[in-house]
């Protein structure tokens, strides 16, 4: 199949189904784009402070595991904040009471996320749909309730507790810019291995069983299991974010996984335009600036989130990478006149 | 322990009121309401507001916050659910939860954050062999009683119940008679949110009254729904009672954990039996 053809649609909101290639936006390939990301964060430096530019990139590295879940394999979670409060939590506990090691620390943390992931995968994963959200819903209360009450012994409930943690190579806690270089990496190696991802065949799948499931299976692919592993990448993915967001505060609180921070992610991957991994950076960032710029002007921001959630699901589902790129499909069409044959020939 | 049992079944009772919407409003229309519990929100702050207004007379208010509480119901439905029908579940959770949202910053933007007290409207105590009871807990379940006997009736004698109960079944089919079934889904979501503001109501004086105070009985709610079955409503009544006990049961012995372990029920009952929607 045309591999240029295929790299436009990809957003699959049901429309169009078209296998994602490795090449970008850019069409030069992903170290192009991992390029630009960098260096618009670091644009978005100056223009912005330090610390809030590294709080954007790890929210963002939030919603690219999001969206892996929601957005390519179309299965909505409201308890995602889960995997990243466990990651947060086994972080700083490890530093709280084992080594002061940083990386350390954070290892100790995305396994605890993976591993519940892993756990939790197993019973979810049989749910769709609504069923499927409020399972991940009640198990995010449980979570929460359990470091808030019955675990407040080494939690120490809702003050939560401080991290003090020795510096290690580029991984210095105490220093901003140091902070900041490392989420940086951290994000560009999370996009590059989930654009891996993504575009191989396993992506692939994953986006078949978000347009039918039934099919997939009877394709003779065990769909179980690579819900099951998207689960826990996704799960492992929030982790990281998890354990950077412990760090990059040096403080750790059940805020981490309140359940009603779900919404935030929800509506990043779907104003960024949901299934792609560009629409979550962009949208993350989006999301954060209306949450830190519009609670300036107007007490009233929970308002305006609810009022453009509502304008983004009647009237603007492909979000603003969905518009970016359909804007481009417009200006490429005159050149290109036979690519509705190469997307025929896809889905054939 | 009878203490224990008493709380459960006016706990229950109230979980009763505010789910039957939901399950309703799920079985019909297939849509998922996050914005129910709001109905159930407005309404206690409509009790509040009016209830000096009125000299304190809890059940004029009440009756009266229930009523204004169906005209906001219809705009919710005529602008936004309508709408929703036949869309994916997803947007459907997204663009209630989103009024949701819209809702309690509304709330909090008239009546502010701190939370008000609301004191027992009954507040005597009858007593029955050794034990002294709560009268106002008591009238709770009794009124559950009779609104579940009134459904019923109203279910199985009229034909809009009628309607509704074919409606569940089957939509299309109803729909291939000639009837307008669009119509009796809203009057079955205006009922569904008058019976939430009736608990909100009820609810009211043995709770603390929060701007938030939707959200949290929300998750009840649906774990009653999940337990009890979609769109069964016998099922809702049996599982809002069992859950409120659960929940009563929990609170005697360990009192932060009663919510947690509705949704370990609720975790337990999934596993067992996914519902596929």
């Amino acid at each position: 199949m045309d591999k240029e053809s295929g790299a436009g649609l990809n957003q699959g909101w049901g429309s169009e189904f078209s296998s994602e290639t490795k090449t970008g936006p850019f069409g030069k390939g992903v170290w192009v784009d991992l390029l630009v990301m960098g260096a618009a964060f670091l644009l978005l430096v100056p223009i912005i402070s330090l610390h809030r530019v590294t709080d954007f990139m790890i929210f963002c590295l939030f919603a690219l595991s999001f969206d892996l879940m929601y957005g390519y394999m179309g299965r909505l979670s409201f308890g995602h904040l889960l995997y990243l409060g466990t990651g947060a939590y086994c972080c700083g506990l490890f530093i709280k009471y084992g080594s002061k090691n940083p990386l350390l620390a954070m290892v100790v943390g995305i396994a605890a996320a993976c591993l519940l992931g892993m756990l939790m995968g197993l019973i979810v994963v049989r749910a769709t749909g609504a069923c499927f959200a409020l399972m991940n819903l009640a198990f995010n209360h449980i979570g929460f309730f359990l470091v808030l009450s019955p675990l407040r012994g080494i939690t120490n409930g809702e003050d939560g507790f401080g991290i003090h943690t020795e510096s290690l190579w580029v991984l210095n806690p105490a220093s901003k810019t140091s902070m900041f270089v490392s989420v940086l990496l951290c994000l560009l190696v999370a996009f590059y291995l989930l654009k891996r991802l993504t575009s191989s065949p396993y992506g692939i799948l994953i986006r078949s069983i978000k347009e039918d499931e039934t099919r997939v299976r009877f394709l003779g692919y065990n769909t179980y299991f690579y819900k099951w592993l998207t689960f826990v990448i996704a799960s492992t993915v929030a982790g990281l974010a998890g354990t950077l967001t412990a760090l990059n505060y040096r403080f750790v609180n059940p805020n981490v996984m309140d359940v009603h921070g779900n919404v935030g992610v929800i509506f990043a991957c779907l104003i960024g335009g949901a299934g792609n991994l560009y629409g979550a950076i962009i949208g993350g960032v989006a999301y954060m600036m209306i949450s830190n710029y519009i609670a300036i002007y107007t007490h009233r921001w929970e308002m305006f989130l609810g009022l453009s959630l509502l304008i983004i699901v009647f009237r603007f589902r492909k979000g603003i990478w969905g518009s970016v790129q359909s804007f481009l499909e417009y200006l490429r069409r005159p050149k290109e006149v036979p690519q509705a044959i190469g997307e025929g020939g896809t889905r054939g | 322990m009878i203490y224990t049992i008493l709380y459960g079944f006016s706990i229950g009772a109230i979980l009763y009121f505010i789910s039957i919407g939901l399950s309703l409003t799920f079985g019909t229309m297939r849509v998922i309401n996050f914005a129910h519990t709001l109905t159930y929100c407005i309404a206690v702050y409509m009790l509040i507001t009016f209830s000096p207004l009125l000299k304190g007379s809890f059940i004029f208010s009440a009756a009266l916050a229930i009523l204004v509480v169906i005209p906001i119901s219809y705009l919710i439905e005529r602008f936004i659910i309508r709408r929703l029908y036949g869309e994916s579940l997803d947007y459907t959770l997204i663009a209630t939860f989103a009024i949701t949202l819209m809702g309690v910053d509304s709330i909090k933007w008239i009546w502010g954050v701190v939370p008000h007290p609301f004191s027992d409207p009954i507040g005597t105590y009858v007593q029955i062999w050794d034990f002294t009871f709560p009268v106002y807990r008591i009238i709770i379940f009794l009124i559950a009683l009779a609104i579940f006997f009134a459904l019923e009736l109203f279910f199985r004698k009229t034909i809009v119940g009628k309607i509704v109960v074919a409606a569940l079944e089957d939509k299309d089919g109803v729909r291939c008679l000639g009837i307008r079934v669009d119509k009796y889904f809203s009057i079955m979501f205006i009922l569904g949110s008058a019976l939430a503001g009736l608990g909100g109501v009820l609810y009211a004086p043995i709770s603390a009254i929060h701007p938030y105070m939707g959200l949290s009985v929300l998750l009840l709610a649906f774990a009653v729904v999940i337990v009890g079955g979609m769109g069964n409503l016998r099922g809702t009544f049996i599982s809002a009672l069992a859950l409120g006990m659960v929940m009563a049961i929990t609170a005697r012995y360990w009192s932060q954990g009663a919510e947690t372990m509705v949704f370990i029920v609720m975790a337990i009952v999934l596993f067992f039996r996914p519902i596929d929607i």
